[in-house]
């Protein structure tokens, strides 16, 4: 082996290492423990609302996150539908006869 | 299998890598920021799917909203009575909820309304509560919640405007948990009483109703049930919500296909760059290898090994700054796709999933490809008599 093989091996085992400690580490402090799990699920029920706080798209989704003016939904609390044309008063099909 | 890794044909690849240098260096940059771009992407989405299905099961079974004129409007508590007296429904709760606009900061407050004195509650406000205990005059709020009403100089209580136009003093009495930002951050969560004050709603009405049922199989024959007693009402079972769940990950989705495909088109750029041969210097260096009494099956080799090593070195490094962008920085620029731009956005911080099916689906999206895309070329060039490359 010369000196480059050499360092090239060294530096894959350095990344193999990094990876190994890095996804160790992660593991140990990043990731949903039981008691935290236990906790997201006593809230969803007591509250019994879906969605995180920052999901703003979707049907039968509370939408939390949505407070800027361009929000037609913002000021209405209730699960609603997907299409946001759902409250217009011409519907596509109308507007298309004419 | 181990007398067949010639360990010289390996040096020579390095060799080769190091002597071009700045090419070199400009694919596993490129190759390096693709793989951490696209491993990012993935691992946000399943943390996120991961989120959200560890309480999918806790939602409601069904759920049932009146409607007006499309309208979702206030439903008659005594349905409740009704939806009783449907077979193998277990129980009925009128719930009361909905949003408060907060002006001031431009956001708006997610506001649930519990029975305060049931036990149920107590013992799970026990567990998601720092301190503090529920009655008629007080509130729990999410983190978020109380940053925005510090700013305001609410530290203890807030004002909020009833339906009528007067103002209603609520005290502040703890804040949720932590580890239950991403759910609890615009949170309010007050006794039924107070909300109905606030929110004008008389006693005799509710939000909407949460229907249980004791058999999980029957949700879609009460759901259908619930529907022909209440014509009129939108009844939405867990399954919608799953459904919904799904919806959302099309949308988010979507704006990462966008970047994905933009990641993977600049990846074929260099792919088909490399694919549409070799330069002279590198016909004429396979030419010269061939001519000393290399074989193809030698030139090949070398090939292989030289763009493995290189791929690798980029794959590796793009997982590790993966990992950390998503996991310890917590996504800068990425998250702004998720939270948006609202004041009241949670810490975007994300729970750790190994998900190894990523790994391999990026790994066999780039390696085996950027390998592929080498060894043909020169394949090319090395079934070719050595005097005829030369020249």
């Amino acid at each position: 082996m010369n000196k480059k093989s050499k360092l090239t091996f060294y530096l894959f085992s350095l990344f193999s290492a990094v990876l190994v400690v890095e996804i160790a580490y992660l593991s140990s402090s990043k990731s949903m423990t039981t008691d935290t799990k236990e906790k997201k699920v006593l809230f969803v029920s007591l509250t019994g609302l879906p969605d995180l706080a920052f999901s703003s798209n979707s049907s039968y989704i509370r939408h939390r996150s949505l407070s800027m003016a361009s929000d037609i939904y913002s000021l209405d609390g209730c699960l609603r539908e997907y299409d946001s044309a759902t409250y217009a008063i011409a519907n596509s099909k109308i507007a298309s006869k004419n | 299998m181990s007398s067949k890794i010639n360990i010289h044909l390996i040096e020579y690849a390095l060799g080769s890598i190091l002597r071009q240098g700045y090419k070199s260096l400009f694919i596993t940059i490129v190759f390096t920021l693709l793989t951490a771009l696209l491993t990012s992407i993935f691992f946000i989405t399943n943390s996120i799917k991961h989120e959200l299905n560890t309480t999918v099961d806790a939602l409601p079974q069904i759920i049932v909203q009146n409607t007006k004129a499309s309208r979702i409007a206030e439903i008659d508590i005594n349905a409740t009575d009704k939806l009783l007296e449907i077979a193998g429904v277990h129980s009925a709760n009128a719930r009361v909820w909905g949003y408060y606009y907060f002006q001031n900061a431009g956001v708006n407050f997610t506001l649930i309304g519990i029975d305060e004195f049931e036990e149920q509650y107590s013992s799970t406000l026990d567990g998601i509560i720092k301190k503090g205990e529920l009655d008629n005059s007080g509130m729990f709020i999410g983190a978020g919640v109380r940053e925005i009403m510090n700013a305001s100089y609410y530290k203890d209580y807030f004002n909020f405007i009833k339906a009528d136009g007067t103002i209603k003093k609520v005290m502040i009495k703890g804040v949720f948990d932590s580890d239950i930002e991403l759910e609890s951050n615009d949170m309010i969560v007050m006794s039924k009483e107070t909300l109905r004050e606030i929110f004008g709603i008389e006693e005799s009405k509710a939000t909407d109703i949460v229907v249980k049922v004791a058999n999980i199989e029957e949700i879609e024959t009460v759901a259908l049930k619930v529907e022909q007693m209440f014509p009129n009402a939108r009844v939405i079972t867990n399954d919608d919500m799953k459904l919904s769940y799904e919806n959302i990950f099309n949308y988010k989705s979507g704006i990462f296909l966008a970047l994905f495909v933009i990641a993977i088109f600049t990846f074929f750029i260099i792919i088909y760059d490399k694919m549409s041969g070799l330069s002279s210097e590198q016909k004429r260096e396979v030419g010269i290898l061939k001519a000393i009494g290399w074989r193809v099956e030698d030139v090949l080799k070398e090939k292989f090994y030289e763009s493995l090593i290189l791929s690798l070195f980029a794959y590796m490094l793009g997982v590790i700054l993966a990992l950390a962008y998503v996991y310890i920085f917590n996504a800068p620029l990425l998250r702004d796709i998720f939270i948006g731009y609202s004041d009241l956005k949670p810490a975007f911080e994300i729970s750790f999933i190994l998900d190894f099916q990523t790994l391999f689906l990026v790994f066999f999206l780039s390696v085996p490809i950027y390998v592929a895309a080498t060894i043909i070329p020169s394949w090319k060039v090395a079934t070719l008599e050595a005097d005829d490359v030369i020249r």
